[in-house]
């Protein structure tokens, strides 16, 4: 059974449907094989539902998103409205009032407001700038891969130019000189310069699928060169891409949280969670832990969230795991 | 194994070229440039502007001309003071000092001088060196101890409850931001508990400033109290830097040993009868080590740059902290120079690391 299905994979129209929308509008009936009343997708799901965590994973992300999306509309966040302290410092969690469940910071501002408003920017980082750098690095790395010659021996020379800078530095210095608090520019800077590590992968799995049986018999039979990347090669990249992708999304998230720690990324009259903990060091200092603590944890579940997803993902999208 | 290397080490030429155009170039396309600090400011003339350019051998137009220039004079070709490629004394500037060259610029080591402090950032950096690997060669030398060991544990005892356990504190660790879990770890055990101080290198007021003169002066004075002043400061942020690390790498720990103990090299010696001990630690266990040296090779930059992070939550006065404070204060030749060296540092790091590889491992050979 796994046998059969490996050898029909690149062909399977399931693991090909985003390919092919691409490539033909979401056609590609042409390759209906219904041997098993699964299709890839569904093997997918079972062995991603068999993952619990990640499937919790799942949940939290999306309840995140939700926050993203309507926070901002219901809770609407008006910078200038600051409705002062009973103690200086900043107001402890009370269980009195819905908004100071999770306290105040030094202005009387709900802590739990930020949380709500500012998964909206924190979000859109992560999963702009895994849009952002998937497309480049899978262009890239299929470019360099597919071709191979001098094509890939500049385009990976350049590559290794972009990780021997550590990346760090140059996102600090970026977002400090062209960012401007920008929260669009901040994902611009932070997707053009997260795609090189995905790159070299993609260029690798480009590398040796390149010579797979399946592609040499497309190539043989007259395929083009369009047609073999997006039909054949690219579907079965798919895996391992998912995977690297969630790792830059959770990698964004943490980065623009620490790049608006410091004061860098988004300006001070936005939020996001990382912004929300930009001034509390001094205060935590004096006792105030709420005010750092509840943005920080809703930062953390968000990020293992996803790295609990992305590891049920590769589990899920490996046609070879059958058996975990 | 010799040819090789020098292939290597050829190909790193351009990639260090690649490096010094980048990290002037990011400095040259922030808008404004050094001089914006001045428009401001009504009591600074044009002409005192210019001289003040001059000292970071900065023009004020620019043209493609005048940026081959600025990048001349960076690079150590270029000579501002004599407005040529020749040196004062006659010679071409690039050589160096001893043979009439200049004494500008990256080749002669001079990484110019930092705008806030007016001071040679080659001597800012070097001083700030000892702190930075204080903290993560410490952190380095435990992570890897522990996750060498938990790693090898996890791998023997696979899909125990131990396994499991280290594999989801990996992945919490691993996804904790390290800022935040820095800032929690001051909060309880520096201001709730009071064990611990919550920031600096060294007891602010008892000691003068690490890496001072003066510093050295009162730890020649008293080396116990001095060591455990700095020990106490150092507990947070190594246990900070370890708790992240050792996720990532207790987890690579225990795929190289899961793989070697699937050899069938490994099966023949259990086969045979050997103890199970013996089998794990003498064969499996030095050559699953031999994929864990080359990723600690790769790790090493980290020395230098990787603490950015926890040197910034803990004041850590380290080269991250100084990063940090060269992008507040737009100080574009400490960025520059930092930037230089650490990326330098990588690319050195990973050609070491290959070859190690190449030297410990027979099996790997390169044609």
């Amino acid at each position: 059974m796994s046998e059969y299905n490996r050898a029909l994979e690149p062909t399977a129209p399931p693991a090909s449907r985003i390919a092919a929308v691409e490539e033909e509008g979401g056609g590609g009936g042409d390759y209906e094989v219904s041997l098993e009343s699964l299709n890839q997708w569904q093997l997918a799901w079972r062995r991603f539902k068999r993952h619990r965590l990640a499937l919790i994973g799942a949940v939290v992300l999306l309840v995140m998103v939700s926050m993203a999306i309507l926070g901002p509309i219901v809770w609407p966040y008006d910078p200038t409205h600051i409705p002062g302290v009973s103690q200086p410092g900043g107001d402890p969690p009370t269980l009195e009032s819905f908004d100071r469940i999770f306290g105040t910071d030094f202005g009387g501002r709900s802590v739990l407001q930020f949380i709500v408003v500012g998964a909206r920017i924190s979000v859109a980082v992560g999963f702009f700038t895994a849009l952002i750098a998937t497309t480049i690095g899978v262009t890239i790395g299929a470019i360099a891969g597919y071709f191979g010659g001098r094509v890939d021996n500049v385009l990976m020379r350049f590559v290794d130019l972009m990780l021997a800078i550590p990346f760090l530095f140059v996102i600090l210095v970026a977002a400090r000189f062209f960012g401007g608090g920008d929260p669009v520019t901040l994902i611009l800077i932070f997707g053009l310069l997260s795609w090189p590590g995905l790159s070299r992968l993609v260029r690798a799995l480009f590398l040796s699928l390149r010579e797979a049986d399946f592609v040499q018999a497309a190539r043989a039979v007259g395929v083009s060169d369009l047609r073999i990347t997006f039909r054949h090669i690219l579907p079965n990249t798919l895996g391992p891409v998912v995977v690297s992708s969630t790792l830059i999304l959770a990698n964004a998230i943490v980065l623009e949280a620490f790049v608006s720690f410091l004061n860098f990324g988004i300006r001070a009259t936005d939020v996001s969670w990382g912004n929300a903990l930009s001034n509390s060091k001094g205060f935590l200092l004096q006792g105030n832990w709420w005010w750092p603590f509840f943005p920080g944890m809703v930062l953390a579940m968000t990020v293992i969230a996803v790295n609990f997803m992305g590891d049920g993902l590769r589990d899920a999208l490996d046609p070879r795991s059958r058996e975990s | 194994m010799s040819k090789y290397i020098v292939r290597r080490v050829i190909g790193l030429i351009p990639l260090l070229f690649g490096i010094i155009l980048v990290s002037f170039f990011l400095m040259k396309l922030a808008p404004g440039g050094p001089q914006a600090q001045f428009n401001q400011n009504p009591r600074v003339t044009e002409a005192q502007i210019d001289v003040w350019l001059k000292r970071w051998c900065l023009e004020r137009e620019s043209s493609p001309l005048s940026v081959i220039r600025e990048f001349g004079g960076w690079l150590g070709v270029y000579n501002c003071t004599t407005e040529s490629a020749f040196s004062e004394s006659g010679g071409l500037n690039f050589l160096p000092a001893a043979l009439g060259g200049g004494d500008n610029g990256i080749i002669h080591g001079d990484l110019g001088l930092s705008i806030k402090a007016g001071r040679p950032v080659t001597d800012m950096i070097t001083e700030r060196i000892p702190a930075t690997l204080l903290l993560t060669i410490t952190a380095l030398v435990i992570w890897v101890f522990l996750a060498v060991v938990l790693g090898v544990i996890a791998a023997v005892k696979r899909y125990s409850v131990f396994d499991q356990t280290l594999t989801f504190f990996s992945y919490v660790f691993y996804s904790l931001p390290t800022f935040w879990l820095g800032l929690m770890f001051i909060f309880v055990f520096a201001v709730l508990l009071r064990w611990l101080p919550p920031q600096g290198i060294v007891t602010p007021r008892e000691w003068p400033p690490f890496n001072s003169e003066n510093y050295w002066a009162a730890f020649g004075a008293a080396p116990v109290d001095a060591i455990l002043d700095i020990g106490k400061h150092m507990i947070l942020p190594v246990l900070v830097l370890v708790l992240v690390s050792i996720a990532a790498d207790s987890r690579f720990v225990r795929a190289s040993m899961l793989e070697t103990l699937n050899q069938d090299y490994v099966r023949t010696a259990r086969a045979k009868g050997l103890p199970k001990r013996k089998v794990y630690m003498k064969h499996a266990f030095r050559n699953a080590m031999l994929p864990v040296v080359t990723n600690v090779g790769l790790e090493l930059p980290f020395l230098f740059s990787g603490a950015i992070v926890t040197e910034t939550i803990f004041s850590w006065q380290g080269m991250g902290l100084l990063f940090i404070t060269g992008v507040n204060d737009r100080d574009y030749f400490i960025l520059m120079g930092l930037i230089l060296i650490t990326s330098t540092l990588v690319v050195v790091f990973n050609l070491v690391a290959d070859v190690v590889y190449a030297v410990v491992d027979p099996r790997i050979r390169y044609d």
